[in-house]
């Protein structure tokens, strides 16, 4: 891992095929005439996690959003260059966004549980990919529930409305539902800013554990968190990717000033 | 010095207040005398007459064809019109969201929302009564069908507005959420958003109920009325406010406390329906937070 991480932090390509579970090309991104997102070259290893940081408005969240395509759903917003999941460029508009979407799971900066029972809201993302019979569901649906380390706090309460429970319970959830389609990766947007303390406690713990299964990709404005959860960083500022590698290289000696500044709290 | 300004302001302080109590007690004191009128003329006539006869027995008779008729007049109109409207608000709110046309549509909605009911009814009678009268050689003429047509389109830009709207404060993350998950749009629209907005869309279609049962010049040229009981769409059918409208017009001061008990009716199903849609619309909140 470590001669993959000093190969593609020096900008060349890796002579094996790169474990690389995205691989980020030539990324631009703009915002009808807002140049958000400018030259990013990326590779995300399978399995680990890697954070985003980097100050309010610098293209973090504009990054993740285009490795589901989600920003695709507003007008005037476009991306260019090649984002390679497994080696397919997703942005080709060739790519099945119901495949991408079963591939890709993501959970928001605020938990958004939908109007339904707690059940449901896990069900209903896999009723629509897959036909299970309804044994199948119920172990699939508490599957995910463990996953997400829900389970115990809601499994008397299953028929209930999944909007009685707590923050950071509906938080658990929507990481339930997303897992629960069996994606490969899946990416975060600040997902604990929404959260007390505790609650966020427990979805790092729940990252930690899922980094087995998935690989997780998560913008976070809070640096410790980064520091705590992640294997690998990535500091963004205005719209550039300024280094990107190991979370303790990163944290303890950057190679670049930008980061150096940001990490010891001198802007952002 | 000081004293002086502020012994000013605290005047005309007092004084813009008591001039707004005053307008608001104004209009508060029209709303209560004429629901004060209202009940008072109405329950004088309010007996078991006015439910069991017909309006053909004049002052020895009731309501009971009007009311009838109205039941089944109003229920066909909002069968009509909520359909249409909630899945025309849907197509404004998530698919023509900030569209031009979207935006066409909308100001053209409002135009009809703003429309007089009288122009609608003689718009039905036009397209409606004229060419149904023409395709049975004169059989059928006036008919509940298409006096539930003029008030389907009294109630049809109410809702689809209050659909648009609701939709539209659904927050845009539930929207991504549903999206990221590969949920196509016309699933999330029907099964997620619509029920995050329903107790709002409900609402909605419950004020246009309000709305279009009171309303009296679409039925005259569409519905026309009938002093016997009638239950088939394509009968000529009485209904309260044209009940109302004809008793009035009436010298006899017996039919008048009829109209008056009629008028009643209507009132207290309307602040029924605002009662019933105002407790829909918090009960869904509070559930949605």
């Amino acid at each position: 891992m470590t001669d993959l991480a000093t190969a593609t932090q020096s900008g060349s390509q890796p002579v094996a095929p790169a474990p690389a579970k995205i691989a980020v090309r030539n990324l631009q991104f703009h915002y009808r005439d807002f140049h958000a997102v400018r030259n990013v070259h990326m590779d995300i290893p399978e399995r680990q996690v890697t954070a985003i940081i980097g100050p309010s408005g610098c293209g973090k969240s504009t990054l993740l959003r285009v490795f589901n395509r989600i920003y695709a759903i507003y007008p005037h917003l476009r991306a260019e260059g090649e984002v390679r999941l497994d080696g397919e460029n997703i942005l080709d508009p060739g790519y099945s966004l119901n495949r991408l979407r079963s591939k890709v799971g993501m959970v928001f900066q605020k938990p958004v549980p939908f109007p339904m029972t707690i059940f449901e809201n896990i069900a209903y993302g896999i009723r629509h990919h897959e036909s299970l019979s309804r044994a199948d569901m119920d172990v699939r649906v508490e599957q995910a529930l463990r996953a997400a380390a829900l389970w115990d706090e809601v499994k008397d309460k299953l028929k209930h409305s999944a909007l009685g429970l707590s923050g950071g319970q509906q938080q658990r959830l929507c990481i339930a539902r997303g897992i629960a389609l069996r994606p490969q990766v899946l990416l975060l947007d600040e997902p604990t800013s929404a959260l007390d303390p505790i609650a966020t406690g427990r979805i790092e713990q729940l990252i930690e554990e899922l980094k087995r299964d998935y690989t997780i990709v998560i913008v976070t404005h809070n640096m410790q968190q980064a520091a705590r959860v992640s294997d690998r960083t990535a500091f963004m500022y205005m719209g550039e990717l300024i280094e990107f590698g190991d979370t303790e290289k990163i944290f303890t000696k950057p190679d670049k000033k930008q980061t150096e500044d940001y990490i010891t709290g001198r802007f952002g | 010095m000081s004293t002086r300004i502020h012994r000013r302001r605290h005047a005309k302080n007092i004084a813009a207040q008591v001039l707004a109590s005053a307008a608001t007690l104004l209009a508060l004191a029209f709303l209560v005398w004429i629901l004060w009128e209202t009940i008072s003329r109405g329950l004088q006539a309010i007996g078991i007459s006015l439910f069991t006869k017909i309006t053909a027995y004049a002052d020895q008779g009731g309501l009971a064809n009007a009311i009838v008729g109205s039941a089944i007049i109003d229920a066909m109109a909002i069968a009509l019109s909520a359909p249409i409207g909630v899945m025309a608000g849907a197509y404004l709110a998530e698919y023509a969201r900030s569209t031009r046309l979207g935006a066409t549509i909308r100001f053209l909605n409002d135009i009809l929302l703003s429309a007089p009911s009288i122009v609608l009814g003689l718009f039905v009678y036009v397209i409606v009564v004229l060419p149904m009268t023409a395709a049975t050689n004169g059989t059928t003429t006036f008919s509940a069908l298409a006096g539930s047509i003029a008030l389907a389109l009294i109630g049809l830009p109410v809702i689809v507005r209050t659909t648009d709207e609701m939709l539209q404060l659904v927050p845009s993350t539930l929207r991504e959420a549903a999206l990221s998950l590969g949920i196509p749009q016309w699933k999330l629209t029907v099964q997620v958003l619509m029920r995050a907005a329903g107790s709002g869309i409900l609402t909605g279609v419950l004020l246009a109920l309000a709305r279009l049962s009171g309303e009296t010049a679409p039925l005259l040229f569409t519905a026309f009325g009938n002093n016997y009981m009638a239950f088939g769409p394509l009968e000529k059918m009485a209904s309260l406010p044209a009940a109302i409208y004809q008793y009035t017009n009436d010298p006899n001061p017996a039919l008048h406390a009829i109209a008056w008990a009629g008028a009643l009716l209507i009132a207290l199903f309307v602040l029924a329906l605002s009662l019933l849609a105002r407790t829909v619309f918090a009960r869904g909140k509070t559930s949605h937070d």
